[in-house]
């Protein structure tokens, strides 16, 4: 073909066919929206949606989808709808055709008709080729819909006809009895199905050609980003939904419900109740409590993050301003840069043990929150190195040039133009390692913590615990060396150790769902305290 | 400057092409052997430059008058600016580059031990031929090298024992700003992030920056090459105020611009050579070398 070719320039008129293409478009849309809501059992199989059973519902849908795709590829082979298709469908999509066909082509020989190894092998071949050749013999139009629709016609004719009941096993016959469960195989074809035919649709409505392929794209490329926010959305609802009962259980309001606190300051001590009382959040476990709670853990939990990062953040800063600022380019760089990433990448408990064997011995011969806190503050100082190098790599070496060209020292400059610009990196790497040393179980098992279930009486006052000494070191602080609790710990030990499931916590699967409910607000705080410290940084423009 | 005027030297039976020769060297130090009133402010001699294997400017001498302009041109990849970063020795920040020779300020050899080159960067301020101005309000910007320098002590502690400098950093800033002539423009928002500027701004932004740090030589590479004619009528109106004051050195490929602002041009061609040098009427009037002559009226560039 000598021309280039042309399409429209303006695409004025909706056409009945873009309708029904973009309806299509719409179908796969909510079928792959309810495919994911059915695999989180947010919609059962079993049940029904708008009067309708579930599971017919949904083989109606796809069976109407598959057919429509169909008609409108075929529609526009003969001319009745007008687009731009190119001579065939492509490598990419024949390939994941042929593959979806053998599939189709092998379950139908061995699980229907019931035929042996070489029957299965020969039907799976013989659809598969066929799949292929329907891919790439007809013109795009035709190629990368009727594969598509036909599968997802036929899946949706297998769900119409009862041949699967919602309540279906497959057994797989393995050693290790592996069996597949309509419950999750439904959703999972349905998914597949909506985004093969959604594709299929979006490249129908955008006419096939460049700007169809361009469109499937786009459609494959937003559901997939919606899919990813929906799960972590489902996460954090999940989460949210089991732990609230069990976070608000007693919750009460009023003067002087809560607990007494007192706050001593320079001899001076006011003592006042909390005009709320939230028992899990209040409570340690005890025999005498109405209701138990974790607050122990909380606070461990908060001092251990609060130490680690007041323990790495400025010896990882000072080690990165050595090596991008004064360190020469060169083997020793290497091997430091080489070495932190390995250090980043050492499993938790591999630290843990370090503080077992190393730390526990010099700070009283016990597990305690110092020895924590150091043990999780070395293992956030590998990743603080890493982020704040890259963030002062990042910084133009123009501003150092003219720092350098008024006459301003190299410390001026890192302190007043280098740190400045890079420390929302920083603040975000911390923020990243923060996430994970709270979740930490292993390091604090060994060097942290010390009963699973401990009363109030046992949480850890690390601000009031100073005292000042006349004698060298001037100032101890007995609570950083006592054992206390945290958060991942005491979740972990109601779970898998069945530790305090004997009726001291009352209900211990909202007990469970509460800790873990918490430990993610912990988290969360610990992250909006991060952001804000990041916008802050990115607001100031004035430093001394 | 375009009609070809006959230079008494273009029929030696020489050619001025070759490097090396020794009648060229005795010919090129007469060229550059120029006189000037007034006090010499730099005197570089013999100066070499390398980058690594690449010899980047070759042997290089010439004087540079207080309170004047002197331009440097030349095509690009001759060396001005390597030669302009020798004069505050920035060149010292770049690994592979290696100086031999000697270039005095005041009299003062800066190419020798116990040379402070953060004083002498004080005293020689530089302008970069991108705009970079620091990630900082307007203000910041031109109060960094004074208060860097403890000129100026706004900080905290000077703030609570009441010897803050406020006012004189307003002062300055505002004088800073005139003189690079953007006080009209930004006197309503010094407290904005100076990136949000535009590109003519920022570069006058930078200048007004390095003047803040009352430098006696302003070194300025390029100033406005990114600029649109009107910026540029700008600034070079701000560099025939500056040699009031100031030893202004100033690269720039625009020969125009340095006919109309410098006092003094130096003419360096293509290897890293000064092949002319001297009051800037002359270098464009009467060229003594036929190769600058070329380069001049566009034969080669
Ligand atoms: N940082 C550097 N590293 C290596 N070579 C350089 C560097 N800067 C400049 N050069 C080389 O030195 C020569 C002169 O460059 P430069 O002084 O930038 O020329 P001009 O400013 O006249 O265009 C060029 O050949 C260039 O490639
Ligand atoms: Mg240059």
């Amino acid at each position: 073909m000598a021309g280039a070719t042309r399409t429209r320039l303006v695409r004025e008129d909706t056409s009945g066919a873009d309708a029904v293409a973009a309806l299509a478009v719409g179908v796969a849309s909510v079928l792959f929206g309810l495919g994911l809501a059915a695999m989180f059992e947010v919609v059962g199989l079993t049940g029904t949606l708008a009067g309708v059973p579930t599971l017919p519902l949904l083989g109606g849908l796809l069976l109407v989808q598959g057919v429509a795709v169909v008609v409108f590829g075929v529609g526009s082979r003969f001319g009745a709808v007008e687009t731009n298709p190119r001579p065939d469908a492509g490598i990419v999509a024949a390939v994941a055709f042929t593959l979806i066909w053998l599939v189709v082509g092998g379950l139908v020989a061995s699980q229907v008709l019931g035929l042996g190894l070489a029957g299965w092998l020969l039907g799976a071949i013989l659809t598969g080729a066929a799949g292929f050749a329907a891919t790439v013999l007809p013109r795009e139009d035709v190629g990368s819909t009727l594969p598509a629709g036909v599968v997802t016609a036929l899946v949706g004719l297998v769900f119409l006809s009862g041949y699967i009941a919602p309540t279906s096993v497959w057994d797989l016959g393995w050693e290790q009895k592996a069996s597949l469960t309509a419950e999750f195989m439904v959703p999972v074809v349905t998914v597949f199905c909506a985004l093969l035919t959604g594709w299929a649709a979006a490249k129908a409505y955008g006419g096939f050609g460049a700007r169809g392929r361009r469109v499937g794209a786009y459609l494959l490329v937003y559901l997939n980003a919606a899919a990813i926010v929906g799960v972590l959305f489902a996460l954090v609802a999940f989460t949210v939904f089991k732990g609230v009962p069990g976070l608000f259980r007693g919750l009460t309001f009023g003067p002087g419900v809560g607990p007494e606190s007192t706050v001593a300051l320079f001899g001076a001590s006011v003592t006042f109740s909390w005009p709320v009382y939230l028992p899990f959040a209040m409570n340690g476990v005890g025999l005498l409590n109405d209701l138990n709670g974790v607050l122990p853990a909380i606070v461990g939990t908060f001092w251990l993050v609060v130490g680690a990062v007041l323990f790495a953040v400025p010896l990882g800063v000072g080690a990165a301003i050595f090596l991008t600022e004064y360190a020469e380019r060169g083997r020793f760089t290497q091997v430091v840069e080489v070495a932190t990433n390995g250090l980043w990448s050492t499993p938790s408990i591999v630290f843990g043990l370090f503080g077992f064997a190393f730390l526990i011995p010099r700070f009283g011969n016990g597990k305690s929150l110092l020895a924590g806190m150091l043990t999780l503050g070395f293992m956030l100082l590998p990743l603080v190195v890493i982020t704040s190098r890259e963030a002062m790599l990042s910084v133009p070496d123009e501003y150092r040039d003219a720092s350098a060209a008024l006459g301003v020292t190299k410390w001026q400059t890192i302190r007043s133009v280098v740190l400045p610009a890079a420390l929302p990196g920083v603040v975000t790497g911390t923020i990243l390692g923060v996430g994970r040393i709270a979740g930490e179980t292993a390091p604090i098992l060994l060097t942290m913590a010390g009963g699973v279930f401990v009363p109030g009486s046992q949480t850890a006052d690390v601000i009031g615990g100073f005292q000042f000494t006349a004698a060298p070191p001037f100032v101890s602080n007995p609570e950083l060396l006592q054992a206390t609790s945290a958060l991942p710990y005491q979740l972990y030990a109601l779970i898998t150790a069945g530790v305090g499931a004997s009726g001291n916590v009352g209900n211990p699967d909202q007990f469970r769902w509460a800790t873990a409910l918490i430990l993610l607000l912990v988290v969360l705080s610990f992250y909006a305290v991060g952001i804000v410290t990041r916008y802050y940084f990115r607001r100031k423009l004035d430093y001394e | 400057m375009s009609e070809t005027k006959q230079n008494p030297r273009k029929d030696t039976t020489q050619p001025l092409q070759t490097t090396s020769g020794e009648s060229e060297e005795k010919l090129r130090s007469e060229w550059t052997e120029y006189e000037f009133d007034g006090r010499t402010k730099l005197a570089v001699e013999d100066l070499d430059v390398y980058y690594g294997d690449d010899h980047a400017l070759k042997s290089v001498s010439m004087d540079i008058p207080e309170q004047s302009v002197t331009a440097l041109i030349g095509p690009s990849g001759c060396g001005k600016s390597t030669f302009l970063r020798c004069l505050n020795r920035m060149n010292d920040r770049i690994n592979s580059a290696r100086v031999d020779g000697s270039v005095a300020f005041d009299g003062k050899e800066i190419y020798q031990d116990g040379v402070d080159l953060v004083e002498l960067r004080k005293r020689v301020g530089m302008v970069f031929q991108s705009p970079n101005p620091f990630p900082k309000s307007i203000r910041a910007n031109i109060s960094y090298g004074p208060r860097k320098h403890g000129d100026i002590d706004t900080s905290l502690l000077a703030k609570v024992f009441g010897r803050s400098d406020e006012d004189a950093e307003e002062r300055l800033v505002e004088r800073s700003l005139r003189q690079a002539a953007l006080w009209e423009e930004v006197s309503d928002r010094l407290d904005d992030n100076a990136l949000g500027l535009s590109g003519g701004q920022q570069q006058r932004l930078c200048i007004a920056r390095a003047l803040a740090t009352d430098p006696e030589v302003l070194l300025m590479d390029e100033p406005a090459s990114a600029l649109d004619p009107i910026a540029t009528a700008k600034i070079e109106e701000l560099i025939h105020d500056l040699a009031e004051d100031y030893t202004v050195v100033i690269v720039t490929h625009n020969m125009q611009q340095a006919a109309r602002i410098s006092d003094q041009t130096a003419v360096f061609l293509t290897g890293g050579e000064l092949a002319e040098y001297g009051d800037t009427d002359q270098v464009f009037e009467d060229p003594q070398s036929q190769r600058v002559d070329d380069y001049i009226s566009g034969k080669f560039g």
